[in-house]
């Protein structure tokens, strides 16, 4: 008898060899997405069942349903966080798109030493957020600060941030804008560059210049950048913490979810209510970024 | 023609302006760290040193706890610069090149986690550390010791697969023409070695993104340490130590004068490395940035 049946081992050793390249991409994939469901998938559902107990992490876990949630958006302090996370968002959102547009419209023109502006817009958002809000407590200072210096210089009593509530949330939408502005400088600069030439050659042609420019040729072809930008500042500045953190602590009308989430896991033991606002943070974020994605599609297929 | 030499005037007066306050904090702080003391509280808007006094930076420099911060910083970034890009080097062969099925599932499903927030990690994270089994004094169900926690482990473990960088190497594969593998086949190489010798030299660029923004991304990371490994100063990263520095200068009153300078100086000591790799390396950061805009 020459033909046998294959044996299983021959069956497998056929199988390998056939779909060679498959079997080496599940192995090399197979690590990786062990990895990946314990550190990156499993944490998130970890989360999320944790949102709906009661544990300070020490104590038996007990089942709370939605009692978390219902005080986070019932109880007037936990409002008061939420209120003011949107209020930095939308305030920080609005400084870093606006200004990050006007000066990659300044730098577009041709300036020389753009390298050299480039430089001193973007670096501040390589430095640590923790020193440099370390070092903020130093300028905002009452008397030897230098804001008080230059206020009183000019005539002009010096606010202090722990009685000064607009004060003290002004100093951490200044802060952030400063950290972050360069993001959206770079990605803007970035949009105008690649717009074709010949396009605004075209369009000057026609006429159009200045206001005319921006507003029928600019801004129509930078809208993906524009959402882009807006999306992604929008997560990063709903995510806000080390400045609200070493600034002001929370205080004086400033505190934040991030920070929120922070002392309610580790300062005050409130796991639960932690991982419930962790929870919305990820609802509320998640909404953003499929926003993103529609309006990304949407402007493609516009272009298309 | 007067018309236009008057706009280009105004724009570069709002840009240097403007850059001008942007610069300032870093600038104040710079020179505020080269003061004397007494010079530092003689000045108003702007530290005017009499003379340049080094000792702040010295005194900084020779401390044994910079060297320290310094080192598992460096200890730290390397770790997360090279599993990362290993990882993402491996998954952008596997999502681009072989054809199987449930590929673009599997990415698909990767890609998802570039849309979660940091913090949502953050807390089961830190459960997972302190009771993983068997280790830092706790028992088989992870009871009775604090796990991972203030070790090295809590800051080596999470975090090593970016969505975004193998997203990127995905990008930079799509652009390598197949001949090249063909070639390397024919000549007997395995897909391991095709990848070490023939795609790797060719996503130089978009590693050295990942190199430049990983090590900046560590440099920076002070949440991270300051829950998972607050308590062990021995293992504390540059931002978390230069943070916890600046802030104890600035509690100590006893010789009368809060030593501003000082704390200056450390800031600016911190801050420049990642301003020196930015000035050399400039162009990567701008693509990177670049990068994450236009094809996100």
């Amino acid at each position: 008898m020459d033909t046998y049946p294959l044996t299983r081992r021959e069956r497998i050793a056929q199988y390998l060899a056939r779909n060679r390249r498959a079997v080496e991409a599940w192995l090399i994939l197979t690590p990786i997405l062990i990895y990946y469901f314990v550190f990156a998938v499993f944490p998130v559902l970890a989360n999320l069942s944790v949102s709906f107990l009661d544990w300070n992490g020490f104590n038996e876990p007990a089942w709370a349903g939605l009692a978390n949630y219902e005080r986070f958006f019932t109880n007037p302090r936990y409002q008061q966080v939420l209120l003011m996370t949107v209020f930095f968002a939308v305030a920080i959102l609005i400084v870093n798109t606006v200004l990050g547009f006007f000066i990659a419209l300044a730098l577009n023109e041709q300036v020389k030493g753009l390298g050299i502006y480039r430089t001193l817009w973007y670096v501040p958002t390589l430095t640590s957020a923790a020193v440099m809000a370390q070092i903020a407590t130093v300028f905002i200072a009452p008397r030897v600060g230098v804001t008080s210096v230059v206020l009183a210089s000019l005539g002009l009593e010096s606010p202090i941030w722990q009685t000064n509530i607009d004060f003290a949330r002004l100093i951490i939408v200044v802060f952030s804008v400063w950290r972050s502005v360069g993001t959206a400088m770079l990605l803007f600069l970035a949009g105008l560059q690649s717009i074709p030439l010949d396009v605004i050659d075209a369009a000057r042609v026609d006429g159009a210049a200045g206001w005319r420019m921006l507003r029928h040729i600019t801004l129509p072809l930078l809208r993906p950048m524009t959402v882009f930008v807006l999306v992604t500042g929008l997560i990063a500045a709903f995510q806000v913490f080390e400045p609200v953190y070493l600034i002001t602590n929370g205080k004086s009308g400033t505190n934040v979810m991030m920070l929120k989430i922070y002392d309610d896991a580790f300062q005050n033991g409130r796991f639960g209510m932690a991982a419930a606002m962790a929870t919305v943070m990820l609802v509320v974020l998640l909404w953003a970024s499929f926003l993103n994605l529609r309006l990304m599609g949407q402007t493609s297929a516009e272009q298309q | 023609m007067l018309r236009r030499r008057l706009g280009r005037t105004l724009l570069y007066i709002f840009l240097i302006s403007t850059s001008l306050m942007m610069a300032y904090p870093l600038l104040f702080a710079f020179a505020a760290g080269l003061t004397g003391t007494e010079d530092y509280y003689q000045s108003t808007w702007f530290p005017a040193p009499t003379e340049i006094h080094l000792d702040k930076w010295a005194a900084f420099l020779g401390r044994d706890d910079l060297r320290l911060w310094v080192a598992n910083t460096i200890f730290r970034a390397g770790w997360y610069v090279v599993i990362p890009a290993v990882i993402s080097v491996l998954c952008g062969y596997v999502f681009t090149v072989p054809r199987f099925k449930g590929r673009d599932a599997v990415f698909m499903l990767m890609l998802a986690s570039m849309m979660v927030p940091g913090i949502v990690y953050v807390l089961p994270t830190f459960i997972m550390l302190a009771r993983w089994p068997l280790v830092g004094g706790n028992d088989i169900y992870g009871q009775g010791g604090h796990g991972f926690i203030n070790t090295w482990g809590a800051l080596l473990i999470p975090g090593l697969i970016n969505a975004f960088y193998i997203f990127l190497m995905r990008q930079s594969y799509q652009s390598i023409p197949r001949d090249y593998e063909e070639a390397a086949r024919v000549d007997g190489a395995n897909t391991l070695q095709i990848i070490w010798n023939v795609y790797v030299p060719l996503l130089r660029p978009a590693l050295t993104v990942l190199v430049i923004f990983q090590f900046v991304a560590v440099w920076n990371d002070y949440l991270n340490p300051l829950v998972f490994a607050g308590g062990n100063e021995a293992i504390a990263p540059v931002a978390l130590g230069a943070q916890r520095f600046i802030f104890s200068t600035s509690q100590n009153t006893r010789a009368g004068l809060i030593d501003y300078p000082t704390m200056f100086a450390v800031a600016t000591l911190v801050t420049l490395p990642i301003v020196i790799l930015f000035l050399l390396l400039q162009r990567y950061f701008v693509q990177g940035v670049a990068g994450f805009g236009l094809k996100g």
